[in-house]
Formats: structure tokens, C-alpha cells, sequence
């Protein structure tokens, strides 16, 4: 049977929309340890404010509160029905759009997401404060891990399989951008002042938004560097959450539906585009260009896919 | 009597783009009253449109077009044959039960006012000349006016003069109140020296001797050679020419010669 | 009838259990304490888990809840409900010739066995469906016929629902939790199966595929969207019949043709199994302002290029006010006395029966002829006094627009009630396919009154479900 347009859509939205919920989490969870170890006075806040920028929220923020501190960040980032990129507002688009695709996703995958939206929508934000938000923010990780787990055991590998997969993987390589380039001014190469102390710290804080601190060691067999922790979330293959990764993911979907449809659509040049611009390249050469503008660029060549594939497979 | 109809119609739409649906009663048909000698609509997209007969008798062609800058433009354009029967359409093939027409609609509502005082005696034909020359009679000021065939709107309000399909209306709302079934006709009209010609919209009612008699308020005459059927409803937005989604504005015109 | 005793279907006014109910009484009695209580928990949970929910009009959007659902199934005899669905197909049959009838020739009109003004100028009445051939002659589908037992042999008919009739899938669901529930009870009945419902409905639809349809039709399922009440059961029944779950939007036609939305392309339609009201299924020919449905189906429809189910206008065969002529309908087209009852209606336009309403008021149930849901509706004996007077007012001001009954004695059924048993008034929904054949699925769904005494048991009203068994000989 054939797909409507729609059902692709919401199929991709649901992916994206759970993968974005985990990297809120990621991301607030990046923003409360850094405003924990922030001696400054006010660091704290720019921390946490840093961290709404890289999120995309800090204007919607402005607009409600006067005060950024852990409270009210994690109040927003987590519960607020107004920020839309709020784990509430993502967990409630998700569960809308696996809601209008019942019939397109399996009973374990709606089970996880509908549960996952039960739990969250019954929890109340004034009982989340300290290591409660901790524990909630990992509580939100699994969901979307128990999700993907039900999605990869139990989907059938057809054309549903590769919009999610692409939604998934669209919005990982947004956020992976988005979180180097939050700090991207300590991945900088400098002549002096190599690794300190304060550095460290935050590299090891952006490793750890992408669940990559530990696999860090495993593939340089080195310290924190500031070199090759751009590199690994950027160029390394292996690397699930690196652009180049997300990038060949989309394309190999993208190639899939090809291989079913039976006909190339205009996207699959967008998708290529993406890959060559993280696929042919070296740290050195980026640094050169510009590692701000490269990340703006891949950002909106990676919002250029999503336009392509809603004009190519009829999304509306 | 040999009759060239040249119908133009344009629709203006708010700024938008996408996807427009036309629902065309552009097709007049051939029966005792007239014989369609040519015809011709003409609209992008027509050769591709569905096409079909309604609950009515009418054909109806479903036109779709991809919404462009600027108005959408219509037309139909023939020659029909016309005879007098006197106002007698008789009893058609192909067309619903009569009794359909008994149905009241919020445009066919019996006019009370017009009906106070009005004696329920003679027989069919008596009743109905008298209600027609009631309707006209009261509403002569709609002579004057523009006529309208889509009579698409509800009975004029404050100073609007009443169109022919206010009359149609009129007629119809107290000939069903008396339980004698009658429908809007949406046509053209030749024009003499008291009357305009182009689009026109008059009455049928039903007799079960003669079957549809064709009763013209404005004329104050049944139906003649001058009139050419387009299409019939329960009312006049059942009958009207152009429908569409989404919805615009309707201007329309006709040059109706007689030769 | 107003202050007669309810027929117990489980047990005789003796106290002794009835043939149908020996087995599950013997099962109940096995039952230790709090059984019953943690069952019910547990079908809570699995309702909710698979989202089986609805939404309740007036609360806030999106809001959805749980339809309560009774462990405790209810049982219909093997020959209790063969009589029961030979009356079904006989009078799903006579209001299809009625409905054919109406929009061709309109004998019965003709005839005057059924009043010409109440059909012409009721706005149930489609006039755009004259003359309109569907396939198979078929107008109802699908439906829903709302029944009430009040007695071992006496089973009435409350409405005949013949536009877009909902439940099923609780019925199905119900099924479905009960063999999760009470594996060990099955075991011990034979009870006739519902599952093959979703298959029979495929089957049905494709049987009225229109003729000039090639290979296996197309099958879309139109729903107005996941906000609707029954978004569940039409997300279900797409499910299970391997059929396209559409929105407005999905749907769109060109040429006079319909078609869908899919990520290849466009793809013709074949039947639309819409769950939109007729009013809102096409802009272009009902309300301009509708946003649900699909802009020309309706003229496809006319083109004779996809089927409508159930068609438009089949709400003139289950009005309120035409009711009380359906065993008259019976009569007329098929020559048969009409197997079922009907609940003896009062008619408001007629004197001397709106004074004795009037002045009854409080014994009687009153219905809006176009009300439904339980909406506008007030059942006298436990309605205030306010109530009757605000009643009376609104007989008195619009007569057409009410139709009156007596309070029917609705049998009870045991139920289970914060850890007791006790007796519930119920009602039952059979669901009915008529396409090539009629195909009727065994049972039904039973609404369940929870609150004592009620007599109401619509869902949005604090009803609640039952899985409903027709045992095998």
C-alpha cells in the first residue's frame, strides 16, 4: 500500500520531535553542570543562557522571565506548554504525530511514545528540582532510547522506516551543530594558553551533551583536545552522533527510498550536498574557513534537506 | 427562433495560491421548448473536467485549475433553437419526481405577506396566473432593474431593488405553499423594448394535465420563444451557473440575440 | 410501563440463574475476594496503554478518557439472538428500499403510507441524492441499531443509526481485553467470534466499489482528525482493514475522480468510508465553511467515480420523527410484518397526544428529533421538576421538534460496582454490514448505565461497556 504524504511527514516529525526532546535534556543537562561550575559571579547564568542560544529558546525565555537561574531555565526547557522546543512540547508533538499515524507505526512504538506522554504529562515541575532533575532528565533519554529500541525491533523496513530514520537523524545533526557551535570559540585553535583548566572542563561537557566522553578515549587514545573533539563530533564515520554520520544516514535512507520508489527525487542532491560538505574535508580546512560559518552553513544546508524531502515526497 | 448566447462569467478571488474547484451549470439542454443547435464552454482546464448529471436533470461539468495572479474567467457561447409552446414544458425524460419540488428552502420560504388575502379558487393554470401577476404586480419596480439570474442571494434588503430571481423566488415559495410543486429556471432572455435581454430567471410550476409550464414574473408572461432554459433547481442557488472552492466573487453578463 | 420491573437478564424472578448466565455465575461464585476489583484494573491499564480513549465534546481539547469497562460480559442465547438478527436484517433491508425509494420514485409517498411533507421538507432529506444510482442499490452500510430488552422475549428497537454509527471498535476491544482478562471463562462457553468484523467491513466495502472500478478497490477511511471523538475506532478499523486512515486534505479530486495524497504521487480512490457528517464532507456542495472534508467528493460521487459509505442523506431514514413509520416501511417494501418493536412514540403535533404528554411529563422520555449522544434529551422519572417545566416550554413552543416515549424498564445485567455485583441497567448496539450481503457480527456492544437506577448509557453521559456474548448451540 502507498504512503500518503502525510503519514511520511508525521512519521518524520515523530522521530525528529523524540530525538529532540532527548537533546533538550542533553543540552539543559550540559547547561546545569556548567552553572555548577561556574565560579564566576553571574557565570552561572551565562551559562545557562549560552546553552538556551545553542537550543534556540533564549528569546522565548527573555520574554517570561527577568532572572536566567536553574529554576526558571529548567522550568522552561523542560515544562513550559509555550516554549515549543520544550521536552513537554516535544513529547506532546510527538505523541500528536504518532497519533495521527497509528496505523502507520507498530503497537510497541505508540505504546512507548503514549506511555512516555502519560508519565511526562502527569508530572508536576515544582517536585523536579536538583538531583530529581537529573534523574528526570536521564528518565527522558531512556524514553527516547525505549522508543528507538521499539522503532528498530519491531518496524517494518519500508518506505515508513526511512522517514523516520531521516527525522531522527535530521534533528541529531542539527543538534550535534548547534552544540559545538554554542562553545565553539574554546574548540579554536590558539597559539597560547593550550588546555586550561577551564577548557577542559567544557570540552568535557560537550563531549558529554553528545554521550561521546567516554567513546572519546576509546578512539584518540589521548587527552581532551580541542582538535580532535571537533573532529570526532564533526568528521569521524564511526562517531553515531557526528554530522558526517548524520549526514551519510540521511543519504542512505534517502537511497533506500530510491531503491523503492524506483525513481531519484530532488532531494537526494540537498542530501548530497550535505555529505560532500563533511565528507571531503579535514579539521584544518575548517578552522581555516571558519568553524562559526561552517556550522551555519551545515545548519541550513541540514534545513535545506527537510524542505527538499517535503517537496519530493509530497509532505503538506 | 434562432438564439446566439455569448455567457461570460469572472471570478475574483483574495490573493492566494493553490488549487481551485469549478462546478459549471453552463449546459443548456435540448426538449419541447428548444433544441440546442451548438454550444461551447470554455475555461483552462475544461477538457480534463468530470463530468455528470445532478439531482435536477442539469449537466454539470467539475473543472480543476491551479489557482493563478488575477481573475478566473469563464464562458459559454452556442445557438439554440427556440418554439413557442406556449409556456409548456410537458413532462421531460430523465428528470426527478415531481413532488421533489414541494420541498421549501430558506430562499423559497412562502412569502406571507403576498399570499394575505389571496383566494385559493380555479383551477391549477387560474391560480398560477393569478400568483404571477401577484408577484409582478407587487414588485413592478424589478422591471427597471438589472436582471440577475443567479438569484443566488437572499430576497433583497432595504433599498436593493428585487432581481427576477427574487421574483422566481416569490412565485415558487407561495405556489409550494399551495402544494403545487415549482423550480427556478436560471436561462437567457432576448430583450424587446421594455425588457433588457441577457441572463433572466423565471419559474416552473407544475400542472398535471400539461406538466412544467414556465411562468415569467417580470414578463408577467409564461414562458416564450424569447426564453432559453440553462438549467433548474429547488432554488436559485441550486440552479446557479458557478460554484466554487474556494468561494470568490461571481460577475457575470450574457448577449442574447434573437434572429 | 413506567413502573414495571426491569427484566433481570442473569437471573429469574425465583432467584435462579438463567440458561445463558449458569456458566459465568458459576465463575463469578469461584471468584476470591478483590478479584473482580483487580481485574478491572488491569483492563483500565490496557485500555489506556493502547490508547483506546474518547473524547468527551465540551471538556478541553484533546482531553481523552478511558470508556469504563465492565468485567462482567453480557450473554445473549443462541435462539434469543437468531430471532433478534433475522428482525435486524429485515429491517436493514426495508430502510435501504426506503432510502432508494425516497430519492427515485418515491412510491411510499405516493401510496401515503408514509407522510410526503415529513420526508420532503424534513432537513434530514438530501435532495442532491436524487436520482443517484449507488452501487449494490445500497444507501446504509453501516449500521447501528440501538436496542433495548425489556422483557425474556421483548427486545425494542430505540433508533436505527444509518449515518456514521461509532462503537465497533469497543466491541472489538472489549473482546479483545476479556480473553486478556478471563481466559478461563471462554473455556467454558462457546461464544460466537467478532473478530472477523474488520474483514467482513473490507469485504462490504469492496462488494460496492464502483462498477467501472478495476482490480481491488482502493479503500480510504475519512476521518475529521485526531481531535474527534472517535479518532481511536477510525484509526483502528484503517488498522485492521489494511485501509488508508485520511484527512480532508489526504483526499482531493481532479477530473471528477478522487484521489490521494501519497509520498509517490497521486492514487485513485475507489470507496471512502468517511466518518464526517454529511454536512461537512465537501464545501463545495454542502457547508462552503466546512475545512474536514474533501472540495467535489460529493460530485464524484454524482459522476459515479467513487462510493460514499455511508452515502449522504441516510439520515432521513433514521430520523426521529420517521421512526415511528419504520414497521409501516416493513410492511410496504418487503410484505412482512415487522419482527421487531418499536417504541410506542407520542406525537407533539397532534392535540389530543401533546396534552396527555404534557400532562405526564414526569413518567415519559423525551427526545430533540435531532439530538443524539444523549444531548437534549430528558428522561422524566428522574429528571427535577424544573427540568419537566423547561420541557414543557420547549413542547409546547416547537411540537415537530420532540418525539415522546415511555420510560422503558431497560433489563439489567450484574455488574461489577467498587468491588460488589450489582444490577445495571443496559442496552445493546448490534452492528450491522450490508453490502453484496448482510453480514451481522454476533453480539454488539453493550452500554452500561453505572450509576444506580440511571437509565442513560451514553459514554459521555457516565456510561459504560461490556464485551457482549452470543452463545453457540
Amino acid at each position: 500500500m502507498r504512503m500518503l504524504g502525510r503519514t511520511a511527514q508525521n512519521l518524520f516529525w515523530l522521530s525528529r520531535y523524540v530525538e529532540r526532546a532527548e537533546n533538550m535534556a542533553r543540552l539543559l543537562e550540559v547547561g546545569y553542570r556548567m552553572s555548577l561550575t561556574s565560579r564566576r559571579e553571574g557565570g552561572a547564568s551565562e551559562h545557562l543562557v549560552s546553552m538556551m542560544q545553542a537550543a534556540e529558546v533564549d528569546e522565548g525565555f527573555a520574554e517570561k522571565h527577568d532572572v536566567a537561574d536553574v529554576d526558571t531555565v529548567a522550568h522552561y526547557m523542560m515544562f513550559d506548554p509555550d516554549n515549543p522546543n520544550s521536552v513537554y512540547s516535544c513529547l506532546m508533538a510527538a505523541r500528536t504525530n504518532a497519533r495521527s499515524v497509528r496505523t502507520a507505526i507498530t503497537t510497541d512504538m505508540w505504546e512507548s511514545m503514549n506511555e512516555a506522554w502519560l508519565e511526562y504529562s502527569q508530572i508536576r515541575p515544582r517536585d523536579v528540582r536538583g538531583a530529581k532533575l537529573l534523574e528526570l532528565l536521564q528518565w527522558v533519554k531512556q524514553r527516547s532510547h525505549e522508543f528507538r529500541g521499539a522503532l528498530l525491533g519491531t518496524i517494518l523496513r519500508d518506505d515508513g522506516f526511512s522517514f523516520l530514520q531521516m527525522g531522527n537523524f535530521v534533528e541529531r545533526a542539527d543538534n550535534t551543530a548547534r552544540i559545538l557551535d554554542m562553545k565553539y570559540y574554546v574548540l579554536l585553535p590558539r597559539a597560547t594558553l593550550v588546555g586550561g583548566d577551564l577548557d577542559i572542563q567544557q570540552w568535557t561537557l560537550i563531549l558529554r551533551a553528545a554521550s561521546a566522553h567516554r567513546a572519546y578515549r576509546h578512539v584518540y587514545h589521548d587527552r581532551y583536545k580541542a582538535h580532535n573533539i571537533a573532529d570526532f563530533l564533526m568528521l569521524r564515520p564511526e562517531m553515531p552522533r557526528s554530522l558526517v554520520y548524520c549526514a551519510r544516514f540521511v543519504q542512505q535512507n534517502m537511497d533506500t527510498l530510491t531503491t523503492l520508489y524506483g525513481r531519484k527525487e530532488a532531494c537526494h542532491e540537498v542530501a548530497q550536498g550535505m555529505v560532500d560538505m563533511v565528507a571531503n574535508t579535514d579539521m584544518d580546512a575548517i578552522f581555516a574557513h571558519g568553524l562559526h560559518e561552517f556550522l551555519t552553513e551545515f545548519i541550513a544546508r541540514n534545513n535545506r534537506v527537510t524542505d527538499a524531502l517535503s517537496e519530493s515526497y509530497n509532505f503538506y | 427562433m434562432r438564439i446566439e448566447i455569448e455567457h461570460n462569467l469572472s471570478l475574483s478571488l483574495s490573493p492566494g495560491s493553490g488549487q481551485l474547484l469549478l462546478h459549471l451549470l453552463l449546459t443548456p439542454g435540448s426538449g419541447p421548448m428548444q433544441t440546442v443547435e451548438s454550444w461551447s464552454v470554455e475555461a483552462q482546464g475544461i477538457g480534463n473536467a468530470g463530468r455528470f448529471t445532478d439531482a435536477y436533470g442539469n449537466g454539470v461539468h467539475l473543472v480543476n485549475q491551479t489557482r493563478i495572479e488575477g481573475d478566473v474567467t469563464v464562458a459559454a457561447r452556442g445557438v439554440v433553437v427556440t418554439r413557442d409552446t406556449h409556456g409548456v414544458l410537458g413532462r421531460p425524460e430523465g428528470e426527478p419526481v415531481v413532488a421533489l419540488y414541494k420541498r421549501v428552502t430558506p430562499l423559497t420560504e412562502a412569502p406571507a405577506e403576498l399570499l394575505a388575502g389571496f383566494e385559493i379558487e380555479g383551477n391549477r393554470l387560474d391560480i398560477l396566473h393569478r400568483l404571477m401577476s401577484l408577484v409582478g404586480e407587487s414588485h413592478s419596480t424589478a422591471r427597471q432593474t438589472q436582471m440577475q439570474a443567479d438569484g443566488g442571494q437572499l430576497q433583497s434588503q432595504g433599498e436593493e431593488p428585487a432581481t427576477a430571481g427574487d421574483l422566481a423566488h416569490w412565485f415558487i415559495g407561495a405556489a409550494r405553499s399551495l402544494d403545487i410543486p415549482a423550480r427556478f429556471v436560471a436561462g437567457y432572455l432576448v430583450g424587446d423594448d421594455e425588457h433588457e435581454g441577457g441572463l433572466h430567471a423565471w419559474a416552473e410550476a407544475f400542472d398535471d394535465r400539461l406538466g412544467w409550464i414556465g411562468f415569467d414574473p417580470v414578463l408577467q408572461l409564461c414562458a416564450t420563444e424569447r426564453h432559453v432554459r440553462l438549467a433548474v433547481g429547488l432554488d436559485g442557488a441550486a440552479a446557479v451557473s458557478l460554484r466554487t472552492v474556494p468561494a470568490g466573487e461571481i460577475s457575470q453578463s450574457a448577449l442574447v440575440t434573437g434572429g | 410501563m413506567g413502573d414495571t420491573t426491569p427484566f433481570d437478564e442473569m437471573y429469574n424472578p425465583d432467584g435462579s440463574v438463567r440458561e445463558p448466565y449458569r456458566a459465568l455465575a458459576g465463575w463469578l461464585s469461584e471468584q476470591p475476594d478483590k478479584a473482580l476489583g483487580l481485574m478491572q484494573a488491569d483492563a483500565e491499564a490496557i485500555f489506556r496503554r493502547l490508547g483506546i480513549t474518547f473524547a468527551v465534546y465540551g471538556s478541553d481539547e484533546g482531553t481523552e478518557k478511558v470508556i469504563p469497562f465492565d468485567v462482567i460480559p453480557r450473554i445473549i442465547a443462541a435462539q434469543e439472538w437468531r430471532k433478534l438478527s433475522k428482525g435486524i436484517e429485515q429491517r436493514v433491508k426495508a430502510l435501504n428500499a426506503f432510502l432508494y425509494d425516497v430519492y427515485h420514485r418515491q412510491e411510499i409517498l405516493r401510496a401515503g403510507r408514509v407522510p410526503e411533507k415529513l420526508i420532503l421538507n424534513n432537513a434530514a432529506f438530501c435532495p442532491q441524492m436524487m436520482g443517484l444510482e449507488p452501487a449494490k442499490g445500497v444507501y446504509a452500510h453501516i449500521i447501528g441499531v440501538d436496542l433495548v430488552r425489556v422483557g425474556a422475549d421483548g427486545y425494542y428497537v430505540l433508533e436505527d443509526n444509518l449515518r456514521t454509527p461509532s462503537g465497533v471498535s469497543y466491541m472489538l476491544e472489549d473482546r479483545e481485553a476479556m480473553m486478556i482478562l478471563a481466559p478461563d471463562l471462554f473455556q467454558r462457553s462457546k461464544v460466537a467470534p467478532v473478530e472477523n468484523y474488520p474483514e467482513n467491513l473490507r469485504r462490504t466495502l469492496e462488494s460496492v466499489a464502483p462498477v467501472n472500478s478495476r482490480g481491488t478497490p482502493v479503500i480510504a477511511v475519512l476521518t475529521p482528525g485526531i481531535y474527534n471523538s472517535a479518532y481511536f475506532e477510525h484509526s483502528f478499523l484503517a488498522d485492521q482493514m489494511g485501509a488508508q486512515l485520511c484527512e480532508g486534505h489526504d483526499l482531493f479530486v481532479d477530473g471528477g475522480k478522487v484521489y490521494m495524497r501519497t509520498t509517490t504521487g497521486p492514487e485513485r480512490v475507489d470507496v471512502v468510508y468517511r466518518r464526517i457528517d454529511d454536512d461537512y464532507l465537501d464545501p463545495l456542495t454542502f457547508r462552503p465553511d466546512s475545512m474536514l472534508g474533501v472540495p467535489g467528493i460529493f460530485d464524484a460521487y454524482r459522476a459515479g467515480n467513487v462510493t460514499l459509505v455511508n452515502a449522504p442523506g441516510t439520515g432521513i431514514a433514521d430520523d426521529k420523527a420517521v421512526y415511528t413509520y419504520v414497521p409501516e416501511i416493513i410492511e410496504f417494501y418487503l410484505g412482512e410484518k415487522s419482527l421487531l418493536q418499536n417504541v410506542p412514540t407520542y406525537n407533539c403535533t397532534d392535540q389530543d397526544e401533546r396534552e396527555w404528554v404534557l400532562e405526564n411529563i414526569a413518567d415519559l422520555v423525551v427526545k430533540e428529533v435531532h439530538g443524539s449522544g444523549g444531548y437534549g434529551m430528558m428522561v422524566g422519572p428522574t429528571a427535577t421538576e424544573e427540568m419537566h417545566e423547561e420541557f414543557k416550554r420547549k413542547i409546547l413552543a416547537r411540537p415537530d421538534n420532540y418525539i415522546v416515549q415511555p420510560t422503558l424498564a431497560l433489563s439489567t445485567c450484574p455488574t461489577h460496582i467498587n468491588g460488589d455485583v450489582a444490577p445495571r441497567h443496559v442496552d445493546l448496539r448490534p452492528y450491522v454490514l450490508v453490502g453484496d450481503e448482510v453480514r451481522i457480527t454476533p453480539g454488539g456492544l453493550t452500554r452500561v448505565a453505572l450509576k444506580q437506577g440511571s437509565l442513560v448509557v451514553n459514554s459521555s453521559q457516565g456510561g459504560g461497556t461490556k464485551d457482549t456474548w452470543v452463545l453457540e448451540d
